[in-house]
């Protein structure tokens, strides 16, 4: 349903600008709060190093930032009691051993930092492979823009949730969810709403395709709410966290498989 | 609240004192008000009776009033602001059945806002009401030339913009779905055209809006905040007439005449904009095949069968569309049809019965190839109600009545072809049954005092067939039950005690203080920061309980200069409890269980309300003040502490101000200042995935910068005498290009990624408009 949204939203921007609107820089005042703990990571289902970013929220007014924290504990455990501990690599960067996560497990992250522990778990949900990447065009009032698509089977009869990230020469553009609340059991094309129009030949994309959890799904979703994507704008929030103690983030064991294009 | 308590065995006693026996002999005068020229019926004229005491009453809806007096010669005048008042002498010696006919005194400039009878605002223990005089609204300026009943109401003290250029409003701390909106008495889902820019009400079908802010009487029930009851046109008993206007975005007509001459009449109005027009004449077929625009028509019709019996039949039919060409459709509209049936069973008793049909949907078409889809939603009611106006005695009149709505909301069909990626589902639809029972007494206590109190019982029955689901603190699913259709799957019942009084400290002054309680047995899910045609309305269920408030004001009113100046000062606090929020990250979209993400806590309201007018003279208008806070308290938000609501304003001053300048030009100005709504907005920032998100601490504990805003226009009316009348509209919205925050986003600097920055968007900056107006 988000793309109803978004050519929603599309649809009442375009009304706005026929009356007018306009959009400028201002300087706003704002609070600097006391710097809070933010936990980002989580494990995939590959064979690989799995990371855990430690960091701090900092003022709105500095440059952005990764506000690394260093010195925390972080390990993973899973059901059974087995745990994974992650060793820091670069300042709040903490890497796990190398190991493969199992779908329909629940996982478990303890990081302990200046005497509390964070906690958050998070169950790796059932893989549903990515197909293939194809390129839709859309025209809003006079404007042709290009867009990418995310080809996959939904499973009949659960509920999965997905996330897709975009990278366009590198650098992430674009993360968002979607869920099968609409499409349960079809062949899905789902559009990732960042347009492609200035790529030239040779330029790369690529598409990181996630199954999550429920808890992951709302925490990206809200996140993306903030942004104002999916709809009108709500009153921004900071986005539900699986993490206990009031720590910012999020902790996510995921499938994943990705899929990458170059512009011919 | 124990203040409840405490009110219901005074209001029984006071109830009791009505039943005492009369012993003089008594009878009654009654008949009907109406227009010389259109023979529309006057809403709220004054009629009294001089003789050893002076009696009076006000006309009712329908034009009709009733007083008792005993054996005697008195002297009988009827007056309304901008007519003629009548007077002559009468002997009631037997019941007396009169009518009378007032014509327009054109020397009188009575602004907008007017009270019933010069000092009526101060007399009558009616709190917390405001009245608008249609047939001088177009003299307000407003956006693009469109005038507008709602837009107009917001310079009311009390009464506050959901935001720029927005229909929407919020009453003493109320939001935008606790207004009770009726259009002939059928309640209006979305007042809305284009996304909240026009109101539904087309002016010229419109005869009388009143808005209460507190104190409603018994009568209405339904929502917290306030009542606005809207009439439309009779439509002209005499001569066929045609009116319409020809602006930069749209065009109305309207056609009125006699059905049977002084008998029956009929009204139909209509308008529609052309945004879209200049769409079309792009020759990109991308931009000309967009569709924009809201259409809406007024219809009435009325039929005296004989002097006890009266019909009338109005509609109104109102619909948005928007279009993007080939890839989107959606469009929203609300219908009602009102079947109202005036009877006389004697002198004294005025019944009414009216048959109330109302619907608002939406439909939303996606035509893109692998995903299409059509979305159904609506909200559907059945109304009967039955009320009666009792003339009891020359110093009680009471209002009884009964009303079942039955409301039906379906809140989503999903439809898709069969190639569509998307699936076919149906949502359960809900009914619900609302019932209410009230009576209510003015009684003029003594030539002092007045009081108004009354009892309002109102119930709300959630019926089956479905499945309803019960859920825990965090929102899960703890347990589903069925029921059958029909099956009761929860009742509430509430008493809705209602008093008001006011005590004349002079013969232009009094003072006035009011209890009020009410409930809301139907809520509008909206999270979005703005009003949308897709927010979902929920009934009262085994989740979700009716919202209470209770209200106290206390005011003092006081006219100065023969009535040529009126002032008051109100007073109100408010408590409300069942009040609505989500958890973060609610999806409203196609959400089945959206019960599971409601949160419940409580608010608060308070402020005081200054208003200053000037009615009369070549140069009238008024300033009206408002200061006021807004709170609400729930567990799960703010970590349980107060915060402050979005539709908080702390200052809100408008000026209006209309100068006649000869016969033929009207000039007129309105400013407006309030402070910036309560806002979230980041106190930090942090990453993740390598991208920037914002840290938010305390709720809406942030303002929007303060709004301001200056309008003018200026009407030219054609040469007297004419068959042809016409005038001409100019005017000027947001004089000096202030640039108010429509929206304030804060992001990454798409020119140097390593900073963040703040945008504001800014809606409208200066917009001139013209309008024509013609009536033959």
């Amino acid at each position: 349903m988000k793309k109803r949204d978004i050519l929603g939203v599309l649809g009442v921007l375009a009304v706005l600008f026929v009356l007018a609107g306009c959009e400028k820089v201002i300087n706003l005042k704002l609070d600097n709060a006391a710097p809070q703990l933010v936990i980002y990571g989580g494990l995939s289902d590959k064979v690989e190093n799995h990371l855990i970013m430690v960091s701090k929220t900092y003022d709105f007014t500095d440059p952005n930032r990764f506000n690394s924290v260093s010195g925390a504990k972080v390990i993973v455990r899973n059901e059974e009691g087995t745990t994974m501990e992650y060793v820091e690599v670069s300042k709040g960067v903490y890497q796990s051993p190398k190991f493969r996560g199992q779908s329909g497990k629940k996982y478990t992250l303890d990081v302990t930092y200046e005497g509390k522990i964070y906690t958050a778990s998070s169950t790796m949900p059932v893989k549903v492979p990515l197909d293939s990447l194809t390129f839709k065009d859309f025209s809003f009032f006079g404007e042709k823009n290009t867009y990418v698509a995310a080809n996959y089977n939904d499973p009949k009869d659960i509920q999965n949730q997905y996330r897709y990230i975009l990278t366009v020469k590198g650098k992430i553009e674009e993360d968002a969810v979607s869920e099968d609340r609409f499409d349960d059991g079809n062949k899905a094309a789902n559009v990732i709403f960042y347009d492609l129009n200035d790529l030239v030949r040779g330029d790369t994309i690529e598409v990181e395709f996630q199954c999550i959890d429920r808890n992951v799904y709302k925490y990206f979703y809200s996140l993306g709410q903030n942004s104002g994507a999916g709809g009108p704008p709500v009153a921004p929030a900071n986005p539900p966290s699986n993490f206990n103690n009031k720590a910012l983030g999020v902790f996510n064991a995921y499938s994943t498989s990705k899929k990458t294009v170059v512009i011919k | 609240m124990p203040i409840t308590k405490r009110f219901v065995p005074l209001l029984l006693l006071f109830i009791c004192c009505c039943q005492f026996a009369f012993s003089q002999n008594k009878f009654t005068i009654s008949g009907i008000v109406t227009d010389s020229g259109t023979g529309e019926t006057l809403i709220g004229a004054s009629v009294k009776l001089t003789g050893s005491t002076t009696i009076g009453a006000g006309t009712n809806a329908y034009g009709f009033y009733s007083l008792s007096a005993t054996e005697g010669i008195y002297e009988l005048s009827i007056s309304f602001i901008g007519y003629k008042t009548v007077k002559q002498s009468i002997t009631i010696s037997r019941n007396v059945r009169q009518n009378f006919v007032l014509s327009e005194d054109n020397q009188l400039n009575e602004v907008v806002i007017s009270a019933e009878k010069k000092n009526d605002n101060v007399s009558s223990p009616q709190m917390g009401l405001q009245r608008i005089n249609i047939r001088e609204i177009n003299n307000v300026p407003v956006l693009l030339g469109e005038r507008d009943v709602l837009k107009t109401l917001q310079l009311l003290p009390g009464i506050k913009s959901a935001g720029e250029g927005n229909s929407g409003f919020y009453v003493r701390g109320g939001s935008t779905d606790q207004n009770l909106i009726l259009l002939d008495e059928a309640p209006v889902y979305n007042a809305s055209h284009l996304l909240g820019f026009f109101s539904t009400f087309n002016s010229d079908a419109i005869k009388d809006v009143s808005v209460y802010k507190g104190g409603m009487p018994a009568q209405y029930g339904g929502r917290l905040a306030s009542v606005l009851d809207i009439k439309m046109n009779d439509g002209n008993r005499k001569d066929y007439t045609a009116e319409g206007g020809i602006g930069l975005i749209s065009s109305r007509l309207k056609v009125e005449g006699p059905i049977v001459k002084d008998k029956g009449s009929f009204m139909i109005s209509a308008r529609r904009t052309y945004l879209d027009a200049f769409l079309a004449l792009s020759p990109d077929s991308s931009i000309n095949g967009n569709t924009l625009y809201f259409y809406d028509v007024n219809a009435k019709a009325n039929y005296q069968l004989n002097e006890k019996n009266t019909l009338y039949l109005s509609g109104y039919f109102g619909r948005d569309k928007l279009g993007i060409s080939e890839a989107f459709g959606f469009n929203w509209g609300n219908a009602t049809f009102t079947l109202r049936w005036n009877h006389l069973y004697s002198d004294r008793l005025f019944s009414n019965t009216s048959l109330i049909y109302s619907n608002y949907n939406y439909v939303i078409q996606n035509f893109m190839e692998d995903n299409d889809f059509q979305v159904n939603s609506s909200i559907k009611d059945f109304n009967l109600k039955q009320d009666f106006e009792y003339s009891l005695s020359s110093s009680h009149s009471l209002k009884f009545g009964v009303n079942a709505i039955h409301h039906t909301i379906a809140p989503g069909k999903l439809t898709a072809s069969e190639s569509s990626s998307v699936n076919a589902t149906t949502y359960e639809n809900r009914k619900g049954l609302e019932l209410a029972a009230y009576l209510s007494d003015e009684w003029a206590v003594n030539e002092k005092m007045n009081l108004a109190y009354g009892l309002r019982l109102s119930g709300f029955s959630l019926l089956g067939p479905g499945n309803f689901k019960t859920y825990d603190a965090d929102g899960n699913t703890t347990s589903t039950t069925s029921y059958k259709a029909g099956e009761v799957v929860e009742n509430y019942f509430n008493l809705e005690p209602r008093i008001s009084a006011s005590y004349q400290l002079t013969p232009s002054s009094s003072l006035k203080i009011a209890y009020t309680r009410n409930i809301q047995n139907i809520h509008l899910m909206s999270n979005s920061t703005s009003t949308s045609p897709t927010d979902l309305y929920i009934m009262n269920s085994n989740n979700v309980k009716p919202e209470i408030a209770d209200q106290i004001a206390a005011g003092y009113f006081r006219n100065f200069s023969d009535n040529n100046y009126e002032f008051s000062a109100e007073l109100y606090y408010k408590w409300m409890q069942n009040q609505i929020e989500y958890r973060s990250g609610t999806d409203l979209r196609g959400n089945g269980n959206v019960e599971a993400d409601l949160l419940f806590g409580d608010g608060r309201a308070y402020g005081i309300e200054l208003f200053l007018k000037k009615r009369f003279g070549k140069f009238n208008g008024w300033i009206g003040y408002t200061w006021s806070r807004t709170q609400r308290q729930f567990d799960a938000i703010n970590d349980g502490k107060w915060f402050y609501a979005k539709q908080d304003r702390t200052h809100d001053l408008s000026l209006v101000g209309i100068y006649k300048a000869g016969s033929r030009w009207t000039f007129s100005s309105v400013f407006v200042y309030n402070t910036g709504n309560a806002v979230t907005y980041p106190s930090g920032k942090y990453q993740i995935n390598g991208r920037t998100a914002f840290y938010y601490t305390e709720k809406n504990g942030y303002r929007t910068p303060a709004y301001h805003r200056l309008d003018l226009s200026a009407t030219l009316e054609g040469k007297p005498g004419r068959k042809l009348q016409s005038s001409w509209s100019f005017g000027i919205y947001n004089v000096y290009n202030r640039h108010n925050a429509f929206s304030i986003d804060f992001k990454d600097n798409p020119d140097d990624v390593s900073t963040t920055q703040v945008v504001r968007t800014t809606l409208f900056g200066i917009i001139p408009s013209v309008t024509w107006n013609f009536k033959f």
